[in-house]
């Protein structure tokens, strides 16, 4: 303590230089007009630099906020707006009236782990019971079709990707429902299989699969992929054909939990039925 | 004073800084600080040049300081003597009085021309202000000699 006396004591003209000076600058500042204005523009340009780093510093922290938002923006979207820039759903949404619209809601989540070069691939997302996510829940991508959740926790769900031997969903191309089913049997990646359709349908390579109604776990009209191969074996009356997926399970990020709301009283009335 | 005469829009010497640099020796460094400050501010008043001519003085009376503090100057300041050509050799009074007039010159037009520094003017104008101030000093320094001397 007494050595910063001492040294305050020894440089104290250094500290009555200094308060002087800065006494002088807002003198000069203040009242002479054109030093005022040339000190103006150079302070709006640093603090116009420094402001614009803190924006964009704060931007980058605030874009999980973000991503959220606009994820709950889409889910919107999706089952409102029959003008969506999402467009898959948008039959579902003209054909069926108010009734259905609400059969359907929407819950954002985010993929946390993923597979893509396994047998039985799966990923899990950041959602799960608390949000109202139950086993057998269908999950699509912004690009189409992504799986079917597994199995939920608390926080958490697994889903089986596309890319599982176990999947199966029953396809429509361009519109017309085919009872088979679509497959993956671990051959190629991205590369999904149809058996069984006649070699006299009217189908060809890049035509639209997509969901059809047979389903309770996704709205009719989801993209699955398009046609990328269509082979007739001899003496087979059978295509044989492969379908490019239309997800990217790779940089697969964000995804949209379907919760069919009506497909326990509608699935109890089926098993009347059968 | 001289400021009013127009000899040419590159010539403002100001030749009252030599009551700066000639302060008697014995002066301690916070009184030296408050004329220098006090000075200037006289300065900027006379000139309408609010706080130049005091932050320039305040930079001039550092300077001074630190150049002052490499001369051995023991016995002037023991002897409470001025700072001019009688108590200090001519040479070594020369040499520390240009050092302080051109730097005065150069940092009062450097602040003058902020925001429009003209590097060829503020050079020419620096040079020729601080060549005539130098000379109007040194003759004020042999004048006062000789009024002294009779």
């Amino acid at each position: 303590m007494q050595r910063l006396l001492a040294f305050l004591e020894h440089n104290l003209y250094l500290i009555l230089f200094v308060l002087l000076q800065a006494v002088c600058a807002f003198l000069i500042f203040n009242l002479n007009p054109y030093q005022q204005a040339s000190f103006t523009h150079a302070a709006t340009s640093v603090t116009a630099r420094v402001n614009q780093t803190t924006s964009n510093v704060t931007n980058y922290i605030g874009l999980k906020d973000q991503n959220e938002h606009l994820q709950n923006q889409v889910a919107e979207i999706f089952l409102s707006s029959p003008n969506s820039v999402l467009t898959y759903l948008n039959d579902t949404i003209d054909v069926q009236d108010s009734f259905t619209r609400s059969m359907y809601s929407m819950v954002p989540a985010q993929v946390l782990y993923n597979t893509v070069h396994k047998a039985n691939n799966v990923f899990v997302i950041n959602k799960g019971k608390k949000h109202g996510i139950h086993k057998n829940m269908g999950v699509v991508s912004s690009q189409g079709v992504a799986g079917i959740v597994l199995k939920s926790s608390n926080e958490y769900s697994t889903v089986m990707s596309m890319l599982n031997t176990n999947m199966k969903v029953i396809p429509t191309i361009n519109g017309s429902e085919f009872f088979t089913e679509l497959i993956w049997d671990n051959e190629q990646p991205y590369s999904l299989k149809i058996k069984g359709i006649n070699n006299l349908e009217e189908i060809e390579i890049g035509d639209l699969v997509a969901t059809g109604n047979s389903s309770l776990l996704f709205p009719s009209g989801i993209p699955i992929g398009r046609i990328s191969k269509l082979e007739t074996k001899p003496n087979s009356q059978y295509f044989n054909t492969e379908i490019v997926t239309s997800t990217n399970f790779r940089t697969m990020e964000y995804v949209f939990v379907i919760i069919n709301h009506k497909a326990n009283e509608i699935g109890n009335l089926i098993e009347d039925v059968e | 004073m001289l400021n009013h005469l127009d000899f040419s829009t590159y010539l403002l010497p100001q030749v009252f800084i030599i009551l700066l640099i000639s302060l008697p020796l014995h002066v301690s460094k916070i009184n030296q600080i408050l004329i220098a400050f006090g000075l200037g501010l006289l300065a900027d008043l006379f000139a309408s040049t609010p706080g130049f001519h005091a932050s320039a003085c305040l930079w001039l009376i550092l300077l001074r300081m630190w150049i002052l503090g490499r001369i051995d100057l023991k016995e002037q300041q023991a002897n409470h003597l001025q700072f001019n050509i009688k108590n200090i050799s001519a040479g070594t009074f020369f040499y520390v009085t240009s050092i302080l007039v051109l730097f005065y010159h150069l940092y009062l037009f450097s602040l003058g021309s902020i925001g429009a520094i003209d590097g060829y003017r503020l050079i020419i104008t620096t040079m020729l202000s601080s060549a005539l101030a130098l000379l109007i000093i040194v003759l004020i320094q042999y004048i006062t000699l000789r009024k002294l001397g009779e």
